[in-house]
């Protein structure tokens, strides 16, 4: 047990001591997804927010004027009224991106009775452009809305079957709880990914590659010592990594949500705590993984490939969690390592009543798939054929 | 007196890859390293094994020092089987060789300590042991310049502190100047001398014949893994033969018989 602490302490110090390993591991990860998200949630606002809406309408009647006043920003809204003859200068201007919506109504529009021909109302609008396009969709909303007034009072209620549409009440909570566990079991394992990924080939392959390993491995202390000791500490610190990248995750979410009103605080401290437990178990099998990988490896480079693929395959389970309204209620799916973590976080985000045993099991699971790389990672340790290849 | 270290008839094998075969020239699968070899090292002796570059020399001492296990035979250190219980024979041992590197971040005080307590040196031992180690070789003012920022020499230096932060019975001592300029190599070789007269037993490769004239005490001849001759420096010197030529003529002996 004290070789296993002196071992630790060594890997703790080897990136603690160095602040370049600090920044890159444990405060860059969370800073870089905070400002990435902000600057992606501010974008994806400012997106959404309409420009000037330019319409210019031809005989436009006093009714419809009212109608989609109504409704619009007049601030942004700039509507002229004008003579059919400019017609051509308004389309002209559309057509090259300089105008949004031109709106004709027929002359007399509101006296139709009901004989003889219809009047009409043609519109012009440029689909190339996205601005046009959103103005156009919402005129022509408005016009439908118009029309079916018009109608209303010339013939009545001519519809067939009056609706009557109730819903369970909106839970927020439930809601917001889905859009999380949709993205973050996927983001959460490639942070925790990431992070192992940053330091454990270094500890292992770089040792090897370097000759320190031989120096510790002829000093009396036991090969699953030495496995344990670096295994936890790498674990330690991938996970501080991880928690590093999860708060810059929470904290950019309202800005990143900021159109669906989404709020993080709904989770509670047993959520988070549900959360780090499962993670801590998810990060020795990560680690271990890699450090398997890693003593293979004869050297860093060799170490870096062989793991990116391993990376590649735990995104892909990753993303199953965005396939999927709720955590899989299989429990045998619980055993199959990283899978499980996911599932369980996602059952998590969205408040599932069988979380507790999904946790359990998970938990369970990991802790043997963890011991069963210790072993092997001791068991590669030993042989001289892995740990002295050239 | 009983041997320290007692090495028994081991043969040592490796496979060769493609590569690896065409760079030596030869078509077979796997190179006979150590081939059927024995000798023993004894308490207040320094041991030579002298050969040429691929000797076995290195892979020798490797097997003494438990990185590595002979394929067939046996090696005892202080009367623990490397076999059987390698960590037993780590306690024993001090193993020196470039292959052994200290990482670059840390410092010589840092890492003296932190392998202190892995061979489980108590604490207030190991200070004056580091205060001792570091002022004879020059280290102290350097104690908390990172490995990394060492020169070559202060670097091997270190190195060579810390493979004695646990006072072993047994100096293991791969190649023990190579690479050091001459004032080093002279601290390194006084140092070695100084280990002997207080009674441990220390084994060096080497294939400089002037490092073997002066240091050792028995020297055993080493030709493409096999002991040819173990001769004691003492009988040469009064002989009046020269290590050189017999180290050569049985060479020729070799080419010969090959």
């Amino acid at each position: 047990m004290k070789n296993i602490l002196t071992i630790f302490k060594k890997e703790w110090d080897r990136v603690i001591k160095d602040k370049r390993l600090v920044m890159s591991v444990m405060i860059l990860p969370g800073l870089m997804i905070f400002l990435i998200y902000s600057f992606i949630g501010n974008a994806t606002t400012s997106m959404m927010q309409p420009d000037d809406a330019n319409v210019a309408i031809v005989n436009a009647p006093q009714s419809f004027i009212n109608l989609y006043e109504s409704v619009e920003d007049l601030e942004i809204l700039n509507t002229v009224f004008v003579e059919e003859s400019s017609e051509e200068l308004y389309v002209g201007r559309i057509d090259e991106g300089n105008w949004d919506v031109w709106i004709v109504f027929d002359d007399d529009f509101e006296t139709y009775d009901g004989t003889g021909d219809k009047p009409g109302v043609r519109v012009y609008f440029n689909p190339n452009n996205s601005q046009s396009q959103s103005v156009y969709n919402r005129f022509s909303g408005y016009l439908y809305q118009y029309q079916n007034a018009l109608s209303l009072a010339l013939y009545g209620d001519t519809t067939y079957f009056a609706m009557d549409i109730d819903n369970t009440e909106i839970n927020q909570d439930i809601i917001a709880g889905r859009m999380f566990s949709m993205i973050l079991p996927m983001l959460v394992i490639m942070f925790l990914f990431s992070g192992a990924m940053s330091i454990g080939p270094e500890s292992i392959a770089g040792e090897k590659e370097r000759g320190t390993i031989a120096t510790l491995l002829i000093t009396p202390v036991k090969r699953t010592e030495i496995a344990i000791g670096k295994v936890f500490s790498l674990s330690v610190l991938s996970l501080i990594s991880t928690i590093s990248s999860f708060i810059g995750i929470i904290a950019s979410f309202p800005k990143l949500f900021e159109m669906e009103g989404i709020d993080s605080s709904i989770y509670g401290v047993g959520d988070y705590v549900m959360l780090l437990l499962l993670l801590f178990s998810t990060v020795f099998v990560i680690v271990g993984m890699i450090s398997i990988l890693s003593a293979y490896a004869k050297n860093l480079k060799e170490a870096g490939t062989l793991i990116v693929f391993v990376y590649i395959a735990t995104i892909l389970v990753g993303v199953t969690s965005m396939f999927s309204e709720s955590a899989d209620s299989r429990f045998v799916m619980y055993l199959i390592p990283i899978y499980n973590s996911v599932q369980t976080m996602k059952a998590i985000f969205t408040f599932e009543t069988g979380v507790l045993t999904y946790l359990l099991v998970s938990i369970g699971a990991n802790i043997v798939y963890a011991g069963i790389l210790i072993f092997i990672l001791n068991k590669m340790f030993q042989s001289e054929r892995i740990m002295f290849a050239k | 007196m009983d041997p320290m270290i007692h090495v028994d008839d081991i043969t040592k094998t490796f496979r060769l890859s493609r590569k690896q075969q065409k760079i030596e020239h030869t078509s077979d699968r796997i190179k006979v390293a150590v081939n059927h070899l024995s000798f023993s090292a004894y308490p207040g002796e320094i041991y030579g094994l002298l050969g040429p570059n691929g000797a076995g020399k290195t892979t020798c001492l490797r097997c003494i020092s438990t990185l590595i296990q002979p394929d067939s035979g046996s090696i005892t250190v202080h009367g623990h089987s490397v076999q059987d219980d390698p960590d037993a024979v780590r306690k024993e041992i001090g193993f020196l060789t470039s292959d052994l590197k200290l990482e670059d971040f840390f410092t010589p005080n840092y890492l003296f300590d932190y392998f202190s307590r892995l061979h489980g040196v108590d604490p207030e031992v190991s200070q004056a042991r580091k205060k001792s180690l570091f002022s004879r070789f020059g280290i102290d003012k350097f104690a908390e310049v990172k490995v990394g920022e060492l020169s070559t020499g202060m670097r091997q230096k270190a190195q060579i502190a810390i493979s004695l932060v646990h006072d072993p019975k047994v100096i293991v001592f791969d190649e023990p100047t190579n690479g050091l300029d001459v004032l080093t190599a002279k601290v390194v070789t006084d140092y070695l001398k100084e280990l002997r007269d207080e009674g441990k037993t220390i084994i060096v490769s080497t294939h400089i014949f002037s490092l073997v004239e002066k240091i050792c005490d028995r020297v055993g001849i080493i030709l493409n893994g096999t002991l040819k001759k173990t001769l004691l420096l003492g009988d040469l010197v009064k002989n009046e033969e020269d290590l050189e030529n017999l180290f050569f003529d049985l060479v020729q002996e070799e080419a010969g018989e090959a």
